[in-house]
């Protein structure tokens, strides 16, 4: 099968920084995939590198076999395969639309009728949970967990096959954390999408994702199936990640 | 010398309503144990530690509390009752170390000041060379450059071992640690939690962690307080309360937690996450019965009416948790 996403040899610099270091993965069609490592380990640039708004130095990335072109007709098309969202989603919401504009502005991009995309809007926020009044609010009135439904309800909006998330449950209290995964996991299923979710948190990934990579310093230090690489990383950073991660211990 | 805090009520005025954030409240820390404070967001734990240290927002006021430290009783609805303690007896390290570090000075210097407070009359030089010490006790690498850095300088896992410093220099007999690692990587969270498991055992404080994760509640402390929109619901060992948890609440908390080592299903459907539904209470206007009536899984009739009282756990003197499933049993 082809694969959703395919990134070749990327390598990027800030400056001094080398933000991507010949970094190489494959995500297959219709599967979860995570990326984990600290902070500064590249994992933003790469989805950004993904998503066509970072250039890379060198490398390739394609997206569904296609390569990633940086025309600005070509950012408009990805939108409707490869829809992101990003990790402060009340940062990515225009602050001066009601939600409602925001929503009705993927009609003119989809060139779908504004009923169609308000009918099929009203089944997704029955889906998140959310209340049909929310629409007449503005970001800055709803709450940190409420603005990451809004997010994710406009980009499934878009009928993305490709879904790619930036720490989509960080800071949120574990219970709300689960709802969201659990929402993002039926989705999946329900429409075939592929699931990409950057995420530090290592126990989450281990039971969401069939394939992940573990960034440092811009490299992909390891990669593979998440089931073999929990239960035996070959790499000393993976094993003091998985170490590092606090257990709950019975006695 | 334990540590106590009682009855402890905060309400929080906004123009025409009152949030009542912590309704009889009661801690307690033994000398060099450290207690872990848990709770969803919004639930009060800020308002516990900011109303020990005196830093609560002006539109606050403490009701109700007492608060015995270091011997003394300090009578908590006074603004500044705990005033003499700040700096010295009592410190505090929060989320974002910016917050107890001043961006003009230099490491030293505020290393320095903490140490003038403590022991005025001190000698500088003896003074810097505590410092520099206490910067290689938390494993800061090269302690003598970095008395000469700025906190800007400093990477965030950084700057939380120079507060983890000051503390240490203050040789507090309560250390509070709101959320101290919540911003940082696991492997720092990790280092920085043992630095202050490290500075418990050298000055043999009580400590106050107050974190939303059950993972470094039962990997670092003694003893566990569960907080639920204000109220506790649950305190014991952590032993205890983790082997038979006596509130249905803290029971739900535990379930939701993600073990590192479980592991994925072939059959997709079966990773589920478990979540407790519903919301938190209304803040201003406190539903009638148990607290947690509403959410909780096994709640029959008389929840909805009766407050329940504090009931003991088992036969632990020292285990109790406010649900009537308790009551007569
Ligand atoms: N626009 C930029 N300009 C300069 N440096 C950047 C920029 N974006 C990211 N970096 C640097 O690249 C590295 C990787 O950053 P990032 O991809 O955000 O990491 P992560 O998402 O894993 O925390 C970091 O050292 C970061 O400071
Ligand atoms: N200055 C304030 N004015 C009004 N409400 C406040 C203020 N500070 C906190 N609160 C409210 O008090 C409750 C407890 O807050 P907090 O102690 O910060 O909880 P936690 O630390 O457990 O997340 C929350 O509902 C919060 O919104
Ligand atoms: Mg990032
Ligand atoms: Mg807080």
């Amino acid at each position: 099968m082809m694969d959703a996403i395919s990134i070749s040899k990327a390598r990027l610099r800030f400056g001094q920084t080398i933000a991507l270091d010949d970094v190489s993965l494959a995500i297959p069609q219709g599967t979860c995939f995570g990326i984990v490592g600290e902070s500064g380990s590249g994992k933003t640039t790469l989805m950004r590198a993904i998503l066509g708004l970072q250039k890379l130095d060198q490398g390739d990335v394609c997206i569904l076999g296609m390569p990633l072109s940086h025309s600005r007709a070509a950012l408009k098309k990805r939108a409707r395969v490869l829809q992101p969202i990003f990790q402060d989603p009340a940062a990515s919401l225009s602050p001066r639309s009601r939600i409602r504009t925001l929503m009705g502005e993927v009609a003119t991009v989809l060139n779908e009728p504004l009923a169609v995309t308000y009918e099929r809007l009203g089944v997704i926020l029955n889906r998140l949970g959310l209340p049909k009044g929310i629409l007449d609010k503005y970001p800055h009135e709803i709450s940190g967990g409420q603005a990451r439904r809004v997010a994710i309800a406009r980009a499934l909006l878009m009928k993305p096959s490709i879904l790619i998330a930036d720490e989509p449950t960080a800071g949120l209290d574990v219970s709300v954390q689960g709802d969201l995964l659990n929402l993002l996991q039926d989705i999946r299923q329900l429409e075939n999408m592929t699931l990409v979710v950057i995420s530090h948190n290592l126990a989450v990934v281990r039971l969401i994702a069939e394939n992940a990579v573990v960034m440092r310093a811009g490299k992909a230090v390891e990669s593979g199936d998440v089931a073999s690489m929990f239960q035996s990383p070959r790499d000393a950073y993976t094993r003091e990640l998985l170490s590092a991660w606090p257990r709950l211990r019975v006695e | 010398m334990a540590i106590s805090v009682r009855n402890l009520s905060v309400d929080y005025n906004l123009s025409h309503v009152t949030a009542h954030a912590l309704r009889d409240i009661s801690l307690e820390i033994g000398k060099g144990e450290i207690l872990g404070l848990v709770g969803e967001s919004g639930s009060g734990k800020s308002t516990v530690a900011f109303a020990l240290m005196g830093l609560l927002a002006n539109n606050a006021k403490v009701t109700s509390g007492t608060a015995t430290i270091g011997g003394r009783s300090y009578d908590l609805t006074r603004r500044d009752a705990t005033a003499p303690l700040r700096g010295r007896g009592m410190a505090m390290i929060f989320q974002d170390p910016m917050l107890s570090l001043n961006p003009v000075f230099t490491v030293g210097t505020q290393l320095c000041e903490v140490l003038r407070r403590r022991l005025p009359g001190g000698d500088r030089k003896a003074h810097v060379a505590m410092a520099e010490e206490a910067l290689a006790k938390v494993k800061l690498s090269d302690p003598k450059r970095r008395m000469g850095q700025y906190p800007h300088e400093l990477s965030g896992g950084m700057r939380q071992r120079v507060v983890i410093a000051m503390a240490l220099l203050s040789e507090p007999v309560l250390l509070i640690a709101d959320e101290p690692t919540t911003a940082l990587d696991v492997t720092v969270e990790a280092q920085i939690m043992r630095e202050i498991v490290s500075l418990r055992d050298r000055i043999g404080c009580a400590v106050l962690l107050i974190t939303h994760s059950l993972g470094l509640v039962t990997e670092y402390c003694d003893r566990i307080s569960v907080l639920y929109a204000g109220e506790r619901l649950e305190h014991g060992t952590v032993k205890q309360v983790q082997q038979q948890p006596g509130h249905p609440y803290t029971r739900m908390l535990f379930d939701c937690e993600v073990a590192i080592d479980r592991q994925r299903a072939v059959n997709v459907t079966e990773n589920r996450f478990t979540v407790i539904p519903g919301e938190l209470p209304d803040p201003f206007r406190r539903p009638s019965g148990c607290i947690f009536n509403g959410r909780c899984d096994v709640s029959f009739d008389a929840c909805a009416t009766t407050v329940p009282d504090e009931f003991a756990v088992g036969d632990a003197a020292d285990h109790g948790a406010r649900c009537l499933l308790l009551a007569g049993s």
